[in-house]
């Protein structure tokens, strides 16, 4: 990390901090009673989760036959609401890994927000398949393990069965990468605690010092893992690109999914990002940490992959002309002109129209029109999954199987409900932890900017230059 | 020394490459079949070749600077360098495009109206594959990349001499740069799909654009760090250290990486879902050119991989010049493996005249088993030939590079660039 | 950094770490030998001058992650080819592009559980541990640079915290 700043760069802390103001600012929201747009948020919130889980109990005490599933459209809502949320679950690592690579420091204020986000997607997107499983007791036969039944192992073949495998090693290594970032910033509250609160965070903190050779190994560690975490992201949405991807079905087959689904899933994972950002740093007053240059760059990043999605999408459609092969060109004449059409076009509307806003750097750095447009894109990436679901499933080879699906109320509350679940997990995070890096933003404090006043401020360029 | 000034041994030794490509060229023009089918497919494969290369030297010179990226610009002026050879590829790839009106060459087998009429795939791909799109999609997409890539380099040109403080030519740039961007990124594919793709004419993938091009960005990356080798050899680019080297690596390595992740999806997923018109592709490299087919991989994959994976290799000289002289040579082998065997079945498919024609691409693959000199495996004159074309590449970067500069001068992020430390 | 019990500790607070750096070094050319450093955040620099060791972690997540390779392309060859072998989709039982998604998933799985684990083990980091902490600064916004009595005598330690800048100086018994 140069110690050298261009003079051309934003700071990306503002508010001229000390390090103690950034432990004030970051930490107090945990300490303080919560406020009451915290409870009523937390009161909907569980509210809304507990009608999901009822739905969910529904589903399997009637059985899949709840749903409005048919033979011809045997996957809908909820394999779309799947890959939705697992899309979201990407911005996370994405940000913690991804361009800590590319070393782009503006990923210090949100990074660690957007890990929880992306454990929590990730809770609510693994959801969906188990319960689809129908028989969900017996969801364990997913597992290989030497077993009574042969043994009989499960089809390594499949790529559903990788995504059982990608799924639960990107949970785990997110976990694993979150948790461990966590830890210094424990200690922090811990150490600003008193009795039994100081006892749970001594245990959450795992004991942490602040040791200089235990801060070299959690930097190297947390490198690695970054490392390892990048092609790791990537393959969770390619795996999940593969369980379409891999059949000869018209629309699903294409070569373009893997790298495709990957943008599609930072994309609507940065809009997840930038919803939650703009909602939390409005209300724990983060302004100074969570800047309008952060929300620029995150914007950028929505128009770069929104772009490559349109790209995608077009070369789709182009290939589908070009190969000369008429099912191919059927279903995407379908999913644009067939029943489904108004999802082609809130498709096409949402991720590709949209963003071409953010070229426009006014327009990048106004909040109201940014939180907004987050939101038609997440709205957009739902409508992108059903295209290529539903839509495609519904005109099959057979004009005698064609078929129409619209979602029950189980469905509908089972997606809604799963909303609940990942706010109700929200709210408990930003209560229990800092929301911002603490460590991490200290740590930039001196290079992110001009804004530093504390001791050797002025000098510390001088002084850094000589190692 | 900020002035690059070509020594006469330098431009001796690089007249002598493109002195000896072009006696392999006349050579492989005799030695060739009626068609020249051995000549015009090397000409076309080092054209496109260096062409991308020099594309994604516009194409990542414009991401960093959209991105905000300081670690590269002391050695940004070489990526403007490599992005005005666009100019002389497009010459070379326009030759080719005449070649398709006049009959010069077999590479395309949609550009025989004989065939097309008698084929229904190759009829309803006509409204793309003609020699029209070819020869005016080369010169508007390409000729927009170059003149994107002059505008961004005069620019930083103009900034050397007159930037001040406000920073307003970096800023110009940064305008040019954000166009840029989404340009190649839709028109690439397209020209991708002309030039590369539809060699297997049948054939199709969605994906086949992007793996190229990835291809080719490794290879300019490996460039990237010979030609920094080079100019730190003879003396110049002292603020180049190895911090911005290791950096380079790491980017080779990554991109070695998703090189490998791509190559893999496209051939995962058509060898799983098995369907006939897509196999063919596969099947007929890996059936005739078995060699290759496996070179390719171990090359593009596991050398970066295992070499590059510790730090300290990313900072050394000697291992940096082996792996990433082995990226560049790898992933020209990976150009021929998606030019050739198409290009051989077409040309044997025209030398055998019209009464193959109904058997289509079948019949060429039973004649492709056996070895065909400069198809089969690259020979020394497809070797000479990419010795030739890279002493042009060298040579015009190198020319380019002596008439400014080699550090520019005032760019906003030259300070953070020359105090880059990767930790 | 060990855990060895009834060690004297004198310890300066800094309130800057680039005060702190200099103390290290200063402390380096005074052959004094330091029993540890603690900081707020990484101190960029910090392992240098002290001159720790490079951690080796990688090597063992390089060592984790070959065996969960070897697991799961190994295991997924036994189970298929072997132990019950199936034929799926007209696949050979054999069908290595099937089994690269599993065995990368395998490979990277082993080899973040194994670092981590491995980490929090060696660092004696985990739950219900409990470091004797010197000060509850030192996570808020204080470097400090601590030795053990034993080793280094008070009175060079304090003259030495003095000349290089410490806020406060304190002894503790861990």
């Amino acid at each position: 990390m140069s110690a050298v700043v261009s003079p051309i760069r934003k700071p990306l802390i503002t508010g001229n901090k000390t390090y103690h103001q950034i432990t004030e600012d970051l930490i107090s929201p945990t300490e303080k009673t919560p406020t009451k747009a915290w409870i009523i948020g937390f009161i909907i919130a569980v509210a809304v989760a507990t009608y999901g889980i009822f739905c969910i109990i529904w589903t399997i005490w009637v059985g899949i036959g709840s749903w409005n599933l048919n033979r011809t459209i045997n996957w809908s809502w909820d394999i779309t609401n799947f890959v939705w949320w697992i899309g979201i679950g990407h911005a996370g690592t994405l940000i913690s890994a991804i361009l800590l690579l590319f070393r782009q420091k503006w990923r210090t204020g949100v990074n660690r927000a957007a890990e929880a986000m992306t454990i929590f997607a990730v809770i609510c997107a693994g959801l969906f398949p188990i319960i689809h499983m129908g028989r969900v007791w017996l969801a364990f036969f997913i597992m290989p393990y030497p077993n009574t039944r042969g043994p009989l192992w499960p089809n390594f073949n499949s790529p559903l069965l990788w995504d059982v495998f990608a799924i639960s090693t990107y949970f785990t290594v997110s976990l694993l990468f979150w948790y461990t970032g966590l830890v210094p910033d424990f200690a922090t509250v811990r150490d600003r605690a008193k009795g039994l609160r100081r006892k749970i965070y001594n245990t959450l903190s795992f004991g942490w010092t602040g040791s200089a050779k235990h801060w070299q190994r959690w930097e190297s560690l947390s490198l690695i893992l970054a490392g390892i975490a990048t092609p790791l992201v990537l393959s969770v949405h390619t795996i999940v690109s593969f369980d379409f991807a891999t059949s000869v079905i018209p629309g699903w087959h294409t070569t373009i999914f893997p790298p495709y689904f990957v943008a599609g899933a930072i994309f609507s994972g940065f809009a997840m990002v930038l919803t939650l950002m703009i909602i939390t740093r409005k209300l724990l007053k983060l302004e100074d940490y969570i800047t309008i240059e952060h929300i620029e760059s995150m914007n950028k990043v929505i128009l770069l992959t929104g772009t490559i999605v349109g790209v995608a999408y077009l070369t789709e459609l182009f290939i589908s002309w070009y190969s000369g092969y008429v099912y191919e060109q059927f279903a995407f004449f379908n999913r644009a002109l067939g029943p489904y059409w108004w999802s082609y076009f809130g498709m096409m509307f949402c991720n590709v129209v949209s963003p071409q806003f953010f070229w426009k750097k006014s327009w990048r750095r106004n909040v109201t029109l940014t939180f907004f447009l987050s939101i038609v894109v997440n709205i957009g990436m739902w409508f992108e999954r059903f295209v290529i679901i539903a839509t495609t499933l519904a005109r099959d080879y057979i004009p005698s199987s064609w078929s129409l699906y619209s979602p029950s109320w189980v469905e509908i509350g089972i997606y809604v409900g799963t909303m609940g679940i990942f706010f109700t997990l929200y709210l408990i995070f930003v209560r229990v932890a800092p929301v911002v890096a603490v460590a991490e933003i200290k740590h930039i404090l001196k290079t992110g900017g001009n804004q530093y006043v504390g001791e050797n401020a002025k000098s510390h360029t001088h002084h850094t230059n000589e190692h | 020394m900020s002035q690059y000034k070509m020594t006469a041994s330098t431009r001796n030794v690089l007249f002598g490459a493109i002195g000896l490509g072009l006696v392999c060229m006349v050579l492989t023009w005799f030695g060739d079949d009626g068609n020249h089918s051995r000549f015009w497919s090397n000409f076309l494969h080092n054209s496109l070749f260096f062409t991308m290369i020099a594309a994604m030297g516009l194409f990542f010179n414009a991401a960093g600077i959209t991105a905000y990226a300081g670690w590269y610009t002391t050695f940004k002026r070489l990526w403007e360098a490599y992005s005005m050879f666009i100019g002389i590829g497009l010459i070379f790839l326009v030759i080719l495009g005449l070649g398709n009106y006049f009959g010069w060459h077999h590479l395309y087998h949609w550009a025989n109206k004989a065939d097309v009429e008698t084929d229904t795939i190759l009829k309803g791909k006509s409204s793309f594959l003609n020699n029209n799109w070819y020869l005016f999609g080369t010169i508007i997409f390409g000729g927009l990349w170059a003149f994107l890539a002059y505008r961004m380099r005069q620019l930083s040109l103009t900034e050397d001499n007159h930037g001040d403080s406000s920073f307003k030519y970096h800023k110009a740039q940064r305008v040019y740069a954000a166009a840029t961007l989404p340009v190649i990124g839709f028109t690439s594919a397209a020209m991708l799909w002309l030039w590369l793709m539809s060699i297997d004419a049948h054939w199709y993938s969605t994906l086949f654009a992007w793996y190229s091009t990835v291809s080719a960005f490794v290879a300019m990356i490996a460039i990237t760090i010979l030609m920094i080798i080079f100019l730190k050899f003879n003396g110049y680019l002292s603020v180049v250290n190895s911090n911005h080297l290791h950096d380079l690596g790491k980017y080779l390595f990554a991109f070695s990486i998703f090189w490998t992740y791509l190559w893999f999806s496209q051939f995962m997923l058509i060898w799983y879902a098995n369907i006939g018109e897509e196999t063919i592709y596969f099947k007929e490299r890996y059936n005739n050119y078995p060699a290759l087919f496996f070179i390719n991989i171990g090359l593009n994959f596991l050398v970066p991989f295992f070499a590059l994976m510790r730090n300290d290799v990313k900072r050394k000289i000697g291992s940096l010049v082996f792996v990433s002289v082995l990226m560049l040579f790898g992933h020209w082998l990976d150009y021929f493996l998606m030019i050739k065997p198409g290009v051989l079945i077409t040309a044997q498919h025209a030398a055998h005249g019209h009464e193959a024609a109904t058997e289509g691409a079948a019949h060429g693959v039973e004649h492709a088993s056996n070895f065909v000199a400069g198809f089969t495996m690259p020979g020394l004159l497809e070797l000479g030939t990419f010795i030739g074309f890279l002493g042009l590449f060298a040579y015009f970067s190198l020319w380019i590079l002596s008439k400014a500069p080699l550090v520019p001068k005032q760019d906003p992020y030259l300070e953070e660039s020359i105090h880059h430390h990767v930790i | 950094m060990a855990n060895t019990q009834n060690t004297e500790l004198i310890f300066g607070l800094y309130d800057d770490e680039e005060d702190l750096l200099r103390a290290v070094k200063s402390a380096k050319k005074d052959h004094l030998e330091i029993y540890d450093v603690y900081t707020p955040f990484p101190v960029h620099g910090l392992d240098e001058v002290m001159e720790l060791e490079e951690s080796r972690l990688h090597i063992a997540g390089f060592v984790y992650g070959a065996i969960g390779t070897l697991t799961a392309f190994l295991g997924m060859t036994w189970i298929f080819v072997k132990d019950w072998p199936t034929i799926f989709g007209g696949k050979p039982y054999w069908s290595v592009p099937a089994f690269i998604p599993i065995t990368f998933e395998m490979t990277v799985l082993f080899a973040a559980i194994g670092m981590t684990v491995t980490f929090y083990l060696v660092s004696g980091l985990g739950p219900g541990i409990k470091n004797p902490q010197l000060d509850d600064r030192i996570t808020d916004d204080k470097f400090c640079i601590a030795f053990d009595k034993s080793i280094v005598n008070s009175g060079d330690a304090e003259s030495f915290f003095k000349n290089t800048g410490a806020s406060e100086v304190n002894s503790k018994n861990i």
